[in-house]
């Protein structure tokens, strides 16, 4: 089970552009995971943030309440949350719990990054 | 192909439950996305038996040919007080928006995930079981 462990880095890729790449289990941990580091670059003043899930092929339902809660948060400072690299299945149940409605999903990083800093040289 | 497993209460333990599912699914042929989806409905189907069982649970997984179209079959099965699974709500992106608790998405997701479940469930006994076919769509 341990490739299933989470790895997670973030960075501030431009002025006001968070990036965060997940890989492995998005169980409570992993989500709670990915939150801290969302919270860290939202106060750091990032309303854009991607969130890369290359590396990640199975989740939970608890684990994408917590990313839930991410997208109010941004939501609430007008902020914009993305997501990149899903699986078709991570896909479909961000679909069934309604993640899509307020996020938007790019099938890359680098279509994400060039979407939303309007910039096709990223 | 019959796998039982004998799962305790412990963090992560549905993993197990999920890499049984790509191990069977895999040998009966089934798409990487057919094995993915019925992985997560496996973990949520084993969640919620930790979470209401009341002690170890048992998983099931055999393959079966109805009506000459292969598919996997997993049962997870607890001991907890049950439940009536009509009275289960479906959950949706609406009811959680906005509300604090975000919980609840368990059985949707398992209903959505796979091509067939069945609950049935008394005091004791909770039997949930799934089927997702080796040439199921995406």
């Amino acid at each position: 089970m341990n490739d299933e462990q989470m790895r997670l880095s973030k960075d501030v890729v431009s002025e006001g552009f968070g990036l965060i790449a997940a890989a492995g289990y998005i169980n409570n941990e992993g989500g709670q995971a990915i939150a801290d580091a969302a919270t860290e670059l939202i106060d750091g003043g990032c309303g854009t943030l991607l969130i890369d899930l290359e590396g990640t092929r199975i989740i939970n339902s608890i684990g994408v309440s917590i990313l839930l809660e991410i997208m109010e948060k941004l939501l609430e400072d007008k902020g914009q949350l993305a997501f990149c690299n899903l699986t078709p299945t991570i896909s479909k149940t961000f679909e069934i719990m309604g993640l899509v409605q307020y996020a938007t999903i790019f099938p890359d990083r680098d279509t994400a990054r060039s979407e939303l800093m309007g910039d096709a040289s990223v | 192909m019959d796998v039982v497993l004998h799962l305790p209460v412990v963090p992560n333990v549905e993993l197990v439950a999920a890499k049984a599912v790509e191990t069977v699914g895999g040998a009966l042929g089934m798409h990487q996305t057919g094995i993915e989806a019925a992985s997560v409905a496996i973990v949520e189907a084993c969640l919620n038996a930790m979470e209401h069982g009341g002690g170890q649970m048992v998983v099931r997984m055999s393959s079966e040919n109805p009506e000459g179209k292969s598919c996997l079959v997993i049962e997870v099965e607890d001991q907890g007080e049950g439940f009536d699974p009509a009275e289960a709500p479906r959950n949706s992106a609406s009811r959680v928006h906005g509300c604090t608790s975000k919980r609840g998405w368990g059985l949707t997701l398992i209903r959505e995930l796979m091509d067939e479940v069945q609950i049935r469930s008394n005091p004791g006994q909770t039997l949930v079981r799934m089927r997702k076919y080796v040439e199921s769509a995406p």
